[in-house]
Formats: C-alpha cells, sequence, structure tokens
C-alpha cells in the first residue's frame, strides 16, 4: 500500500474549525462548514476537540454499501469519488462509515465524500496544530504510536 | 445605498411580552455609519430605548449583533455582540462573546436580534435556518447553564446546536449576571444575563447551514494565510497559545500593576504559583479555541475541589486568575478553578465575583463583618475555601451571596465602606492596578461601560521601551485615546482583541474590503470608530453622566501603592481627563461640544441627549 491517507490527532486538535473552512472553500467556493468534507466534534463537558475525517478505508464500507454504486475512488490518490447524477440520497454511505466521517450536503441531497483534494488536502495545509496529517499508509500507525508511548512516559515519571 | 457583503440582510425582532418574532431587514445604512457589532449595537440602544430605562424591566433591550466578517474565514472574526442598558451600572454597556456562537447566527441566516419585552413565563427561542420560535422553558427554569446546553441539544435534536444560556444568577438576577455559550463562553461583564433574567428569557439555541457571501474569497483566502503565518510567528501570539492569557501575569506583577487584595496593591508575593508556566505544568490539561482562530488561548483544566469536582472546564483566563485569585490573595490554582467552575455554572461574572468577594475579604478583615454575616465561612484574603464558599452563595443568592450579588457598589455602600468598592460607575475594574500603569486609570474612567480594561488596554504600550513611563500622565490621554479608537474598530468587526497583535488597522480593513466589497479607508474607520465612542458617551450623557463620573476609587487616587515595583504611585486622574477631553473634542466637564457632534453627523443624538440631560452635574 503506497497510497497516502488522512490521520488524525484527537490530542492535537483545538477546534478552531479552520480544516472546514478550507474544505468548504475549496470544493463550493463558500464561507460554510456545513459543506465540509470533514467536521470537528467538540465532547463539550470535556471540552476535547475531536476531528472526524475520512480515513481511505481500504475496504471502504460506503464504496461496497452504495446501492447504486455511485461512490468510486480515484486511483491515483485514494480519494473517493461520486456520480452524482446516479445518488439517490439514500444515506446508506453515511450509516455504513466506520469513523462517522460522512456528511450530507443538504442543498444538493448527496453525501460530501472526501477526494483528498486532488492529493492536496486543504484542511492539512491549513491545520494550526498538525492534527491532522496526509502520510503514506505504512506510515499512518506511527504518530499514534509515538503519543501513546510518550503518554506512557509521562505516567511513569523518572522511574525506569 | 451601497451593499454590504456579507451580512445576510436579516434580523430578528422578538417580542417577549406578545410573544411575537418576526424576520426584519437588517438596517445596512447603520452598518455603513457604524461599522457592525458594537458600534451598530450603540446605534440601535440609543435610538430604541427611552432615556432613564429600568435596566430589569421589559422596556430594556438585549440587541445582539455579528458583522459582515463573522462566519467567514477571516481570522478571528468570531464575537458577537450584546448591547443593553446595565443593571450593574445602569449606564450603555455591551459585551462580547466569542467560541462559536456568533458564526452559528449567522449560518441560520441572520445577522443578529432584538430582544424586547418580558414573557410571562419561562422561554426559549429556537433559531434554526432561518426560521424562530418561542418555546415553554419551564423545564429548564433553575439549570445550570451547561445543563440547559444539554437539554436543549437533545431536546432540538442537534448534537452540534449552539447555545446562549442563563443560569440561576441570571435567573435571580445577580446584576453581574453572564450569558453562558459553549459551556465556558461568556457575554461575560455588565450583567446581560440579568436582563435576560428580567424577561424570562432562559435561552437562544441557534443552528444553521447556509453560507455567508463574501466580496472576494481568493483576496479574502490571501489576507488568511498570511494572518496564520504571522500569528505563527509573533512572539506575543505565541506565548498565549502556550499559556493562555495567564502569560501576562509574570509581567503585570513584575511591574507592579497585578491588582492584589481588594487592590490595597500592585503585587502579589505568591504570583509564583499562577504564571503562566506554573499553570501550564499543574493545570491546564488542553487548548481550546474559537471559531477561525489559530492561537488556541483557550486553555483547559480540571477541576479538583468543590461542587463541580471531576468535570473540566475551560479556563481559567488572566482576568479570572487575577480577581479571583491575586485580588482575593488566593494563589491555589484548584480554588481558583472551582470558584470558576461555580461562576461559568450559575452563570455570572469571574470578574466582578472576584471583586466583590475581594471587598467582602478586606471588610471582614477589618471587622466590619464578621462570622455571623458570612454563614460561619472564615473569609480572610487568601483563604480559597471562603472564596469557593461564597461564590456558590452569590450563585444562589444565598445569605452574605445575596449582598454580593448586588455587584461591589452596592455591598459596599450596604456594608458602610463605599470606598473599598473597587469600581467605576458600578462596574469592578479589571485586573491593571492603575497605580502601577497609571493610563489604564484613565481607561477605566472614561469606560462608556465603568470599569473595563478592553476599551483601551494601553498596558503593554506602557510597558514597553521604558517601564518607568508607566507610572507618569503624560502622552498617556492620546494613547488611551488612539487605542480606543482602534479597539472600537475591533469590536465593530467582530474580530478578537487578540488579532490586534497581528493586523494593524491597514490589514483589518483589507479583510473588511475582501469581505463585504467596500474600499474603507483609514481616515473613515477612525471617523467611524470616533463617531461610535461619542454615540456611546451621549448615551450616558442622556442619563446624566458626566466628569464627576469619569473617576476612581479614592485609594487609587490619593494612598500611595505600598509595595511592589510601583511602590509609592498614585494615579494623576484630573492631568490626563483634561487632556483626554481636549482631545476629544469636549469641554472640561466631559461633555461632548455640539461643533464636534456636527462634524460626526451626530446632531440629531447630541440634541436628543442634550435635551434628557437638562445640563445638570458640571
Amino acid at each position: 500500500m503506497r497510497h497516502k491517507v488522512l490521520v488524525v490527532y484527537p490530542h492535537k486538535c483545538t477546534g478552531c474549525r479552520i480544516c472546514e473552512q478550507w474544505c468548504a472553500q475549496a470544493h463550493h467556493g463558500e464561507m460554510n462548514p456545513a459543506k465540509a468534507r470533514l467536521a470537528v466534534h467538540r465532547i463539550h463537558d470535556r471540552q476535547i476537540n475531536v476531528p472526524v475525517a475520512c480515513s481511505q478505508c481500504v475496504q471502504a464500507p460506503c464504496i461496497e454499501v452504495c446501492p447504486a454504486e455511485c461512490i468510486g475512488r480515484d486511483e491515483e490518490t485514494f480519494g473517493l469519488t461520486l456520480n452524482a447524477e446516479e445518488c439517490l440520497g439514500c444515506r446508506m454511505c453515511v450509516d455504513r462509515c466506520v469513523r462517522g466521517a460522512i456528511k450530507m450536503d443538504a442543498d444538493a441531497e448527496t453525501p460530501l465524500l472526501c477526494d483528498l483534494c486532488g492529493g492536496d488536502p486543504q484542511c492539512v495545509k491549513h491545520c494550526p496544530e498538525g492534527a491532522i496529517d496526509y502520510v503514506p499508509f505504512d506510515r499512518a500507525d506511527r504518530g499514534f504510536r509515538e503519543h501513546h508511548a510518550q503518554r506512557l512516559a509521562d505516567e511513569q515519571g523518572g522511574v525506569r | 445605498m451601497s451593499n454590504v457583503v456579507g451580512l445576510t440582510g436579516r434580523m430578528l425582532r422578538v417580542d417577549l411580552s406578545s410573544g411575537e418574532v418576526k424576520a426584519v431587514a437588517t438596517p445596512r445604512d447603520r452598518f455603513e455609519r457604524f461599522l457592525g457589532a458594537r458600534g451598530v449595537g450603540a446605534s440601535m440602544l440609543f435610538d430604541e430605548l427611552e432615556p432613564h430605562t429600568d435596566p430589569l424591566s421589559p422596556a430594556n433591550k438585549l440587541i445582539f449583533l455579528t458583522g459582515p466578517l463573522v462566519g467567514t474565514m477571516a481570522p478571528g472574526a468570531n464575537k458577537v455582540t450584546v448591547s443593553f442598558r446595565s443593571p450593574l451600572t445602569e449606564t450603555y454597556s455591551f459585551s462580547l462573546c466569542g467560541g462559536h456562537l456568533a458564526p452559528e447566527i449567522k449560518f441560520a441566516g441572520f445577522d443578529g436580534l432584538v430582544i424586547e419585552g418580558r414573557s410571562d413565563r419561562p422561554v426559549y427561542l429556537s433559531i434554526d435556518n432561518g426560521k424562530a420560535t418561542l418555546r415553554d422553558a419551564a423545564h429548564l427554569w433553575g439549570k445550570l447553564t451547561h445543563d440547559t446546553e444539554d437539554a436543549l441539544r437533545a431536546e432540538l435534536g442537534d448534537p452540534e446546536l449552539r447555545v446562549a444560556a442563563i443560569g440561576p444568577a441570571g435567573e435571580r438576577q445577580v446584576r453581574y449576571a453572564c450569558i453562558q455559550a459553549d459551556y465556558h463562553r461568556e457575554f461575560g461583564r455588565g450583567g446581560g444575563g440579568a436582563v435576560m433574567g428580567s424577561k424570562n428569557l432562559k435561552a437562544i439555541a441557534a443552528r444553521g447551514t447556509g453560507s455567508v457571501e463574501v466580496a472576494d474569497a481568493a483576496a479574502l483566502a490571501e489576507i488568511a494565510e498570511q494572518v496564520y503565518a504571522e500569528l505563527a510567528e509573533h512572539p506575543k501570539a505565541r506565548l498565549r497559545r502556550r499559556f493562555g492569557t495567564a502569560e501576562m501575569v509574570e509581567g503585570t506583577n513584575h511591574f507592579g500593576y497585578w491588582a492584589t487584595r481588594n487592590f490595597t496593591t500592585g503585587h502579589f508575593e505568591e504570583a509564583d504559583r499562577l504564571t503562566g508556566p506554573a499553570l501550564k505544568e499543574k493545570l491546564f490539561i488542553g487548548d481550546n479555541s474559537c471559531y477561525a482562530c489559530p492561537v488556541a488561548c483557550g486553555k483547559v483544566s480540571p477541576v479538583r475541589r468543590g461542587p463541580f469536582e471531576g468535570q473540566t472546564i475551560e479556563g481559567p483566563e488572566f482576568e479570572t486568575v487575577g480577581l479571583l485569585g491575586a485580588n482575593c490573595g488566593v494563589s491555589d490554582p484548584d480554588a481558583i478553578v472551582a470558584a470558576t467552575a461555580i461562576c461559568d455554572a450559575y452563570g455570572f461574572d469571574t470578574m466582578s465575583a472576584g471583586a466583590t468577594i475581594s471587598l467582602a475579604m478586606e471588610a471582614y478583615e477589618q471587622g466590619i463583618l464578621g462570622p455571623e454575616d458570612t454563614g460561619g465561612v472564615d473569609l480572610r484574603f487568601g483563604n480559597g475555601e471562603a472564596l469557593v464558599a461564597v461564590a456558590q452563595q452569590i450563585g444562589e443568592r444565598r445569605g452574605l451571596g445575596d449582598v454580593l450579588a448586588e455587584g461591589s457598589r452596592r455591598a459596599a455602600e450596604r456594608f458602610g465602606v463605599p470606598d473599598l468598592a473597587m469600581q467605576v460607575k458600578g462596574q469592578e475594574m479589571a485586573t491593571y492596578e492603575p497605580r502601577g500603569v497609571v493610563g489604564m486609570g484613565l481607561s477605566y474612567a472614561i469606560s462608556p461601560k465603568g470599569g473595563h480594561h478592553m476599551i483601551a488596554p494601553t498596558m503593554g504600550l506602557e510597558t514597553a521601551g521604558d517601564p518607568a513611563r508607566r507610572l507618569i500622565p503624560d502622552g498617556k490621554a492620546k494613547m488611551v485615546r488612539d487605542t480606543q479608537l482602534i479597539m472600537t474598530i475591533v469590536d465593530s468587526l467582530a474580530m478578537c482583541s487578540s488579532m490586534r497583535f497581528v493586523l494593524g488597522l491597514e490589514s483589518m480593513l483589507r479583510l473588511y474590503r475582501a469581505v463585504t466589497g467596500i474600499a474603507l479607508g483609514e481616515e473613515e474607520a477612525l471617523r467611524i470608530a470616533e463617531r461610535v465612542d461619542n454615540l456611546e458617551r451621549l448615551f450616558n450623557l442622556r442619563e446624566g453622566l458626566t466628569r464627576a463620573h469619569d473617576t476612581l476609587p479614592r485609594r487609587l487616587l490619593q494612598e500611595a501603592m505600598p509595595s511592589g515595583s510601583s511602590q509609592g504611585n498614585t494615579v494623576p486622574l484630573d492631568t490626563m481627563l483634561d487632556e483626554y477631553y481636549r482631545l476629544m473634542g469636549w469641554d472640561s466637564h466631559g461633555v461632548p461640544t455640539p461643533e464636534r457632534m456636527q462634524e460626526l453627523g451626530l446632531t440629531r443624538e447630541w440634541e436628543a441627549a442634550r435635551e434628557a440631560w437638562g445640563g445638570g452635574g458640571t
């Protein structure tokens, strides 16, 4: 697997939603986070911000479940594509997405699918915190490993 | 008339007395004359309120306003203002709220809303994509602010709903009750929450999926990228990113202007426990941003004590650390957080609360109050447990808390020690002790909403270069006036004040042009700001306020600072006031002159103010 994927780090996200703004702007030319292909969800009672974005599943449930077979992927980037004319607006893809990352465009009545901006994802480019990254699949696990190892080290303090 | 792109073109007018909710056209001409948010709010409030309106009567209004930049990618343009006559000061007042509420109001299709009248039973306003309805809130009355948010998200079936709500403090009309949003953001100052409570309006819930139109998206994107890059490199913004606004603790204390123990001095011996780095190490566990802001000055802290132990809050920010901390002599971060959590949950201002509790602490130490008055609480300076206990009394208006809920001015009169209230026009001052930074003394004195720090925050300028200059009046009137004009523009564009580190006036106007399509020159922008500032002045003149009200607590004018690096200083207020009035084109009583009002296009407002005022007080 040599394609690149999006990786999100909730522990780095501050909830500014700049990613949403640039995503909507890139795809629709609009100032409207409801049109973004990702969203930052804030868990208010714990003040935690969770970026929810497409992870480019290898076996993508959205593609497999679509009864109209209108979701595909770009061979080069692995980003999702949509044949909007065939779309039923049934939201099966929304239901099945393992990350809850598919939003519906309320105007077009079709899903908002991440196309990775053709290989230059605007969310990644503009995140001020590095909370969303775009890395080769074979390195997509490393940031988490580092984070959790660091946390373990912090918990243990100076003890070896 | 030109079109101001960026506005939705619609506002809501909500008459709580009749229950009528209607969408009306946004007064675009006011957005041209007064820019937006704070400026437009001042203009509408002046025109819509009768002189001497009782702040807690149905005749008072809450005028919420955004501006053209809100909801776009303009960095930091995430504020919504509320304008009202304050029950704390009985002056003009406004307050701003960041977080994510303001853009949601725009996405829902509205530039702002006017709330008037009084409902005969608790209600809340639901705004949903261009529609708005009043709904019964009997089941929400009595709920804490965050519980109200949760209940509305569940009830309206939208986990992404944005809510502005009052808590029990607003319902009970604590005079400095705030309107809380996103759990820990608020319209903090002046008692907007008490006004909302007096109207039986529990909450405003907004959701929207619409777009905000902009004139030149490419230009806007380019400026935004430039601002992100500048903020990422700017030393002050970097400090805020790491430590929040608490980054200011060290400098403020070092230069001897950190209000300590009810402004008895400007130096807190235990400040080391409350510096940005100390809080980052011992307290902060996360970072929060408002919409479209890359600074993320919001810090997340665990509550380790008090009634909300086990929860987390966003905060405490610098003013809270100062007024609930140093100003109460408390250096234990956990006590400050516990008190902050109470303020946020019950919905009242941490700043006024801190400065009112510190008054009670001083009265207690002087023997004016005893344990029989405090419900047995040992209300000494430095007692963190007492701080937490009394904060809760205020939220519940119980015992001493019922008196302190009236604010420091009224409470001090009740205790028979009016000079111990650290307030201007009834509004408790912020945490900059003006004997150690005298321009802030002028700033508090002339502020149209009482002792507030963000009308003209000059402390940074006053300590830059030769820090000794902070102690002398020279040049301070001009510094206050220049800062005031810029802040009026920042507030009227509904931008966060932190943006001004990298966004000068020219950049702000480039942003304004990209969004609105209007090429506003610097001179004209400053003229609008001056028009807003004068209109705010006229509102207060109409209520009879003149020079006599532009003053400071006697302690700051007459008693030398007893310790710290500003030791020996007082505030030479009169010298600065004379110069400031001259620069503003006002007479020696602080009354705007008809000539200047004509130049600013405020003749009608001037005549109305003069008629109601009648010339007294000079």
